[in-house]
């Protein structure tokens, strides 16, 4: 198994920080010639979390643009909560100023549109060129519209999709809070894998908690599903039963015979055994992983990026970390927890390979709490340890059906805990 | 060292908790410094990635209970609650689970010198 080095990572180095800008080279007489340089594309949980670590526990060691064109991100992660109207839009925003302010992360406001494996640069829309010693890819997930027969980015804007958080949450949303009583939604959930496995079925919850709270006792969901079961089913099943009776159906291929075509003039979905025409169709196609990683040529056949189980480094190349969704993570799911999770690992073995910090070995962690209704939530997670070469399930648990009341309501608040910790962990 | 007082016992926001206050009080008042107290805390703060997710360095509270600033002894005795099964949470225990009696005191070595509120490592 190849590995990085730090010797090989300072050979690229520039030698631009003077000893009277490295307040640590003192402690670190190595590297007072030539401050080693981290790129990081992307600012979500894996990205900017392994840029704020990095740079703040490396004292200054290591110079950490973060490649990232917003100002602020919207968190996947309870935006079904903002749909159910549990959580403020302004909530779910935070912004990048404290990973500049406080960690003296170089914040480049632009997209990433391609990267150099060989020169070791990255470029910029604006056609700015950053060079790297190492470099973290780590942007995420894209829609493969075409997976749904007549979906497409300019029918997307009429049937949302909502899966990459931002003003798709809020049009789905403002369709959602429109609705009267007695329409029918129709969701379209996503084959495995993707992005947040139980996500679609607690989107269906938070959706009919909507509903319930109007009144609209006649309106209904239905989950057309491309996947035999999903996350947490027996758990959603209960709740649904429980607080939604008759309201969301889900139904698997066998039920549906096969998902057919969208139409966005007549908010028509087909399937082998019917046509249903709703009143409002949220699509959720395949996934893969972020453009700029398969350009890259990072990404295998499955579309996402094979990874080495004890760093997250790029099975394809070994200046290069890939992080979160876009991996191929092995037990691990893809959610902000294991991307978060990722960060650290990763953050350590960056460390590690340019500079003298001490290596530790790898361990991961994943919990996905799901909002079923009010105070009403359920949970799995996992604990992971690289296995021959993959990151391998070692203990992992799932909340029983039949819980009780106080039960799921101290699971809900342990969810709203968790958001104000990781968020305060990735941004603070 | 942390001076091993009630003043370092992080306030108790659930009742709950008030027990395991109880237990930091008895440890400290025997003044005994056990290995959970000497843990290598370099380790402790690589492997607290794991803690913070949900648990705030800060030591602020919405929803989880703050760990920072606590004696040495009284974090390991709760992990090892969690890890022995006498605790219920799943979360808790998944993550107990796999910890060594080194890595604990790592872990308390590490929580244990940050104050709360300074959000320092």
């Amino acid at each position: 198994m190849a590995k990085f080095t730090r010797r090989s990572v300072l050979a690229g180095g520039a030698a631009i920080a003077g000893a009277s800008l490295m307040p640590f080279a003192a402690m670190r007489p190595a590297l007072a010639q030539a401050r080693p340089r981290l790129v990081v594309i992307g600012g979500g949980p894996g990205g900017a979390t392994l840029a704020k670590y990095v740079a703040r526990d490396s004292g200054g060691a290591i110079d950490v643009t973060l490649v990232e064109p917003k100002e602020s991100f919207t968190t996947c992660f309870h935006s079904n909560l903002y749909l159910g109207g549990v959580r403020e839009w302004e909530s779910i925003n935070h912004r990048y100023d404290a990973l500049a302010s406080r960690y003296g992360i170089n914040h480049a406001r632009a997209g990433a549109r391609a990267i150099d494996r060989n020169a070791r640069t990255v470029t910029l829309d604006d056609g700015a060129k950053l060079d790297y010693d190492h470099l973290v890819v780590a942007p995420g997930i894209d829609l493969v519209y075409e997976s749904v027969e007549g979906y497409t980015p300019e029918i997307a804007e009429k049937l949302p999709h909502a899966w990459l958080a931002g003003p798709q949450t809020q049009l789905l949303k403002a369709q959602l809070d429109a609705l009267e009583d007695g329409s029918l939604i129709v969701m379209i959930a996503p084959p495995n894998p993707y992005r947040c496995p139980p996500g679609p079925y607690e989107r269906a919850s938070m959706m009919a908690h909507v509903l319930k709270n109007k009144g609209h006792a006649r309106s209904r969901i239905i989950i057309l599903d491309p996947k035999d079961s999903f996350s947490k089913q027996a758990l959603f099943a209960e709740g649904w039963e429980r607080s939604y009776p008759g309201m969301v159906e889900w139904q698997d291929p066998l039920m549906h015979g096969g998902i057919g075509a969208v139409d966005a003039a007549t908010l028509t979905v087909e399937t082998d055994l019917a046509d249903y025409k709703a009143q409002l169709i949220n699509v959720i196609p395949a996934q893969v992983a972020g453009a700029i990683a398969r350009d890259a040529g990072l990404s295998n056949e499955t579309g996402y990026c094979p990874i080495v189980a004890d760093t997250m480094r790029s099975a394809m190349d070994e200046n290069v970390t890939v992080l979160g969704d876009a991996t191929i993570a092995g037990d691990m799911p893809k959610s902000a927890f294991s991307a978060n999770s990722q960060a650290k690992v990763a953050a350590n073995a960056v460390r590690a390979a340019l500079t003298d910090a001490r290596a530790f070995p790898a361990r991961y962690t994943n919990t996905c709490w799901s909002l079923i209704d009010n105070d009403d939530a359920v949970k799995v997670g996992g604990r992971y340890e690289p296995k021959d070469d993959r990151i391998t399930a070692v203990d992992t648990f799932v909340s029983q059906t039949g819980e009780d009341a106080q039960t799921r309501r101290r699971t809900q608040e342990e969810n709203m805990g968790w958001y104000a910790g990781i968020t305060a962990d990735i941004f603070s | 060292m942390r001076p091993l007082s009630s003043q370092s016992i992080a306030r108790p926001p659930r009742p709950g908790l008030a027990v395991l206050a109880a237990i930091a009080l008895s440890v400290s008042g025997a003044a005994s410094l056990s290995a959970a107290a000497e843990g290598d805390r370099e380790y402790g703060a690589f492997l607290s990635g794991e803690c913070v997710t949900c648990h705030q360095i800060t030591g602020g509270y919405d929803g989880i209970p703050p760990i920072v600033g606590w004696p040495p002894e009284t974090f390991v005795h709760a992990m090892e609650d969690y890890r022995d099964g006498a605790r219920p949470n799943e979360v808790m225990r998944n993550i107990a689970a796999r910890y060594s009696d080194e890595e604990l005191a790592a872990l308390a070595a590490y929580f244990g010198s940050i104050e709360p509120g300074s959000g320092a490592r």
